[in-house]
């Protein structure tokens, strides 16, 4: 089975900037500054960790397929 | 652009990194201590609960701006409702203000030499002939490159510059608790002591939290396994929820995930050292990283300044050898305990904390719980229960 490939997002008005998705993620590809939350699409693999992880819920995926 | 030296830089102004640099400052080098955040302290991911012990271990000042409530023990609550308290004649702990706390230690820091930036974001490190030679900083617009003999990582539980240096601080989803807290008004818990609450239902894995900051007001949280479905603050409103307290009254609310399930094994890498959450150094039984992290810092700092006085960098090495040496075993066996509480049942929580209603508690958040296990092990509860036997014999 092919993992379905997605975007992760975050809600804003949920997130505190708190890092914990940027330390579960295994290949680096959420940076979290001071006050900015960015995801590095070219690194992510599709593992939802980040996701499953935030105390908040503050992170979603949205799928690739018919963006591009 | 201007090209800054320093012999030594720190990332990440929250325990671990202050209290190296003002050791490191103290010393006579030249250090340089940097936090991505605005004001140092803020926001925290943290109960605020700490051992009154460690003040005089690490030379920390008792000061009263940054100490909101002496604490005289604890009580745990089972499933069921069964207690277990420990109570001691004296101060045993307290519960900080983190916002001064760790701005006070960047302060003593400060004053000892060492400069500070807040809003300062290391964003990379320099690579140069296959070592690392600095970080690239960012700091009010503009990108700096910081030159020093030694790096030191104290990102917190990001981690993110000891990865970039190439030291493997990567760990698994369920060796992470997510964590989720309000600093609240509460009433109704005994302000003297600390409240924790065990059981599959109210905190997978974990527990909530009641850390007194005031007669009527606490931090009131909860830790769960990272890699379960529902989120840390579904089980905390939900608790909140249950026990009839009002969420209409709250001072401040923090998020963050606590590394629990194991420590990084290469602390140094070159001249590049991790310390604190960042190593994942925490005690994997409560999730209390910051005593950790001052034990770190110390002997962290004590390998630097050899090194920096020999000038011989590999001395950096035996940080990692001291402490695994001298905090490794007793947190391979907190490790051990842990694994074996999270298999328990609420039956198990309830039968256990009853029968621990009558020893001394004070063993088990220690690492010393062997006579607790024994006196468990003689209980008709446990002796005829093969599962509960077997699960406490692998403690022995």
């Amino acid at each position: 089975m092919t993992r379905e490939k997605f975007r992760v997002v975050v809600n804003d008005d949920k997130c505190y900037l708190c890092g914990g998705c940027a330390g579960v993620c295994p290949t680096l590809a959420i940076e979290v500054g001071a006050s900015k939350w960015r995801f590095i699409q070219e690194k992510c693999i599709f593992c939802n960790i980040c996701v499953t992880a935030c105390p908040v819920g503050a992170l979603t995926t949205v799928p690739l397929e018919g963006e591009e | 652009m201007s090209e800054l030296k320093y012999d030594v830089v720190i990332v990440g102004a929250g325990i671990a990194g202050p209290m190296m640099a003002r050791d490191v400052a103290k010393a006579g080098f030249s250090v340089l201590l940097v936090d991505k955040k605005a004001a140092i302290g803020s926001p925290k991911q943290c109960a605020e609960g700490i051992n009154i012990n460690v003040f005089e271990k690490y030379g920390i000042p008792y000061d009263k701006r940054f100490v909101n409530r002496e604490i005289y023990g604890a009580r745990i609550y089972s499933p069921s409702g069964y207690t277990a308290e420990l109570r001691y004649k004296n101060v045993s702990g307290v519960i900080l203000e983190r916002k001064v706390f760790d701005k006070m230690l960047a302060f003593y820091a400060a004053r000892e030499g060492a400069d500070v930036w807040p809003r300062a974001e290391a964003v990379d490190v320099i690579r140069e002939n296959g070592r690392v030679e600095g970080l690239k900083i960012k700091r009010e617009g503009e990108l700096l490159d910081v030159r020093a003999k030694v790096v030191v990582a104290a990102d917190g539980v990001e981690s993110t510059i000891a990865r970039k240096a190439g030291i493997n601080t990567y760990a698994p989803p369920h060796e992470f608790d997510s964590g989720y807290e309000y600093e609240m008004l509460i009433e109704g818990f005994d302000p003297d002591i600390i409240h924790l609450w065990f059981g599959n239902e109210v905190a997978p894995r974990g527990y909530v939290w009641v850390f007194p900051k005031d007669e009527d007001r606490a931090n009131v949280g909860i830790g769960i396994n990272s890699d379960n479905p529902k989120t840390a603050k579904y089980y905390l409103d939900k608790w909140l929820r249950e026990h009839g307290i009002s969420t209409n009254k709250i001072l401040e609310v923090n998020v963050g995930l606590v590394p629990v399930g194991g420590f990084v094994k290469e602390l140094v890498k070159d001249n590049l050292m991790v310390i604190g959450d960042a190593a994942r150094q925490v005690n994997p039984m409560h999730g209390g990283g910051m005593a950790e992290a001052m034990k770190a810092a110390a002997i962290a700092s004590k390998w630097t300044v050899k090194a920096l006085e020999e000038d011989n960098l590999k001395l950096l090495q035996n940080y990692t050898e001291e402490w695994w040496r001298e905090e490794g075993p007793k947190m391979e066996k907190l490790l051990k305990l842990r694994r074996v509480t999270e298999k328990l049942t609420d039956e198990d929580l309830d039968v256990f904390v009853q029968i621990l209603g009558g020893t001394d508690l004070e063993k088990l958040a220690g690492g010393k719980y062997t006579e607790i296990i024994k006196a468990l092990l003689k209980n008709p509860k446990v002796m005829f229960n093969r599962r509960r036997l077997s699960l406490l014999k692998e403690l022995l």
